[in-house]
């Protein structure tokens, strides 16, 4: 562990998708126990940043470096179970048929189990890592306020507490990183303030380091010590939550003035 | 004292052991039950759930539809006969080369299948079949071409000093009843197992499943061979019983029985498919009896399955099993 090293670094990012430049020579990165946000207006790049750092897509240019380590080009899996870096997405998903406890016993067992012939294992070994995990989402579950509905399938939940559903998931291999597509968008006001507070807990009890897109002002100037600004898939400008939304070149790129 | 806490001396009895023992003696029994026709029904049955009881985890368990199934199935009676015919050797070889014949086969075919989409994927692994067809007819030096391999002899067992041949339906049918048991549990510690957590949860939602780090690819490959397997196991039994194979094994209308059974049977649950292909191959192969009803009462089976049962019988057979446990 480099502890001086910032966590995550990302240098000069890019990726088009045609003629469209979504995100152009993009650095920025992020330090151990941070909360740091991600914004900017519709379509300038947010979210194909985000799946070009955590291996969704694959970015035409950069780097992508997580603890040390080199990351660019790995699968989306291998970045979750060897790096330990997690992430949600806008739109909300949980595994629907199943309830709370099993979607998140799911998000745990490639983390506890040290390969996949060791996954089709019906043994004593299997069945007590089964049993940790089964603990550690009770756990979570109670943590997230979902204790009276976790034998309910996912499907049949709000979009909020399958909101909940998936951010818990992302607890259980006790990560280092999470980043956040949107986590507030079309819950209500009460869900927004649990989200927050299960945001602020991992942050500081669990130790995780976030990265959050989100077009709530509110809820960027609270959690959020540094923001970074994209516009039009380039960084427009990075600084402190309070210094950010007073930005004259801020406002101009949501107002379009 | 309230009424309800008075009910439960009039709760029903548990009913499902006694059944399940009733379940077992019918099965044991049923050769001397019913008549040799019956038995022969039963034995094609048992053999077509093999295959069925693949495609189940790949199509009710990982949410893959293929059509391949009838290739490996085809694939794993060539196996066996071929051993069976020109080396003679022992029963468990001959199925344990299937399933391994077959297993393998599907490595070459699911690279490619498996990174095209949905009705891609399902397209391709028709081809397989059409595939499997034509090697079988044209590779005549060993396949024997449209003659097909003949006089597969009786499954035979070498156990130390002790050999015995299993002759007669009676004999064939405990002799599928016992593989399509294992079969059977096979599936099911593969489901119970975390892997079969895994493999439901690329059936809902792959990209989340990928996000929480299970590498979605190798599992459907695994899942691909494995289903691949219980296909060749049954092509094994098939080749033996029959005592013919030929480049018609490999049909499409045996890959889509094998799909009748898993979803009409109800996909993603093994009772689904034990009943499945009771009903769907033990039925119409009893009812060859009566040729002009047998297909009207196919294609009644399946409106009705169609139009009421649309998650298969399965849910049905759930709920009857919960209501004489009494259980809610």
């Amino acid at each position: 562990m480099n502890a001086h090293l910032p966590l995550l670094e990302i240098r000069n990012l890019s990726k088009s998708y045609g003629a469209v430049k979504a995100v152009n020579d993009v650095s920025i990165h992020i330090d151990r126990g941070e909360i740091a946000g991600l914004i900017g207006p519709n379509g300038s790049g947010k979210s194909t940043f985000f799946d070009c750092s955590t291996g969704l897509a694959r970015p035409d240019t950069g780097t992508v470096i997580l603890d040390g380590q080199d990351i660019t080009g790995w699968s989306l899996n291998r970045i979750a179970r060897e790096g330990r870096m997690l992430r949600s997405f806008q739109k909300t998903v949980t595994f629907k048929s199943l309830d709370a406890e099993e979607n998140l016993v799911i998000a745990g067992q490639m983390f506890t189990f040290p390969s996949i012939a060791a996954t089709f294992g019906l043994g004593k070994l299997s069945r007590s890592r089964i049993e940790g995990l089964r603990e550690r989402a009770r756990e979570l579950i109670k943590m997230a306020g979902l204790w009276d509905v976790r034998h309910q399938p996912a499907g049949n939940l709000s979009g909020g507490q399958q909101k909940l559903i998936q951010f818990a998931s992302m607890l259980m291999p006790e990560p280092k990183l999470i980043l956040l597509d949107e986590p507030m968008a079309g819950i209500n006001p009460k869900i927004i303030e649990r989200v927050v507070d299960t945001i602020l807990y991992a942050n500081k009890s669990l130790g995780v380091s976030f990265l959050v897109i989100e077009h709530n002002i509110d809820v960027v100037t609270s959690i959020c010590q540094r923001v970074v600004v994209l516009d039009q898939g380039s960084k427009l400008v990075e600084g402190l939550a309070h210094d950010i939304i007073q930005d004259q070149r801020v406002r101009e790129a949501y107002l379009g003035g | 004292m309230s009424l309800t806490e008075t009910v439960p001396q009039a709760r029903r009895r548990d009913l499902r052991i006694p059944l399940a023992v009733v379940l077992i003696v019918v099965a044991l029994g049923a050769p001397y039950m019913g008549s040799r026709y019956v038995t022969h029904s039963l034995i094609i049955a048992l053999i077509f759930m093999l295959p069925a009881h693949g495609l189940n985890l790949l199509v009710g368990y990982t949410g893959l539809l293929s059509l391949a199934q009838a290739a490996f199935f085809g694939i794993g009676a060539y196996t066996a006969g071929l051993l069976a015919v020109t080396y003679g050797t022992p029963f468990y070889v001959n199925l344990i080369a299937a399933a391994l014949v077959s297993g393998a086969a599907a490595l070459p075919l699911g690279i490619p299948a498996l990174r095209l989409r949905s009705t891609s994927f399902v397209m391709c692994t028709l081809g397989f079949v059409i595939i499997g067809q034509a090697i079988a007819k044209n590779w005549v030096s060993v396949t024997r071409g449209d003659m097909g391999l003949s006089s597969i002899p009786k499954p035979y067992f070498e156990l130390g000093p002790l050999s015995f041949t299993v002759s007669g339906t009676t004999n064939f049918y405990y002799l599928a009843l016992a593989v399509g048991v294992l079969a059977t549990l096979a599936v099911w510690a593969i489901v119970r197992s975390p892997a079969g957590r895994n493999m439901v949860a690329i059936r809902e939602n792959e990209t989340l499943a990928e996000s929480l780090g299970v590498p979605t690819w190798h599992y459907k490959l695994i899942v691909f061979m494995i289903s691949a397997m219980f296909a060749g196991v049954g092509g094994c039994l098939y080749a033996h019983y029959l005592t013919v194979v030929s480049p018609l094994t490999f049909q499409m209308y045996y890959s889509t029985t094998m799909l009748i059974i898993v979803l009409g049977g109800g996909a993603g649950m093994i009772s689904g498919t034990v009943f499945g292909s009771l009903l769907f191959v033990g039925l119409t192969e009893a009812l060859r009896v009566a040729p002009e009803v047998r297909m009207i009462a196919y294609g009644a089976c399946l409106l009705v399955l169609v139009f009421w049962f649309k998650q298969g019988f399965a849910p049905l057979i759930n709920r009857f099993w919960n209501a004489i446990g009494g259980v809610k």
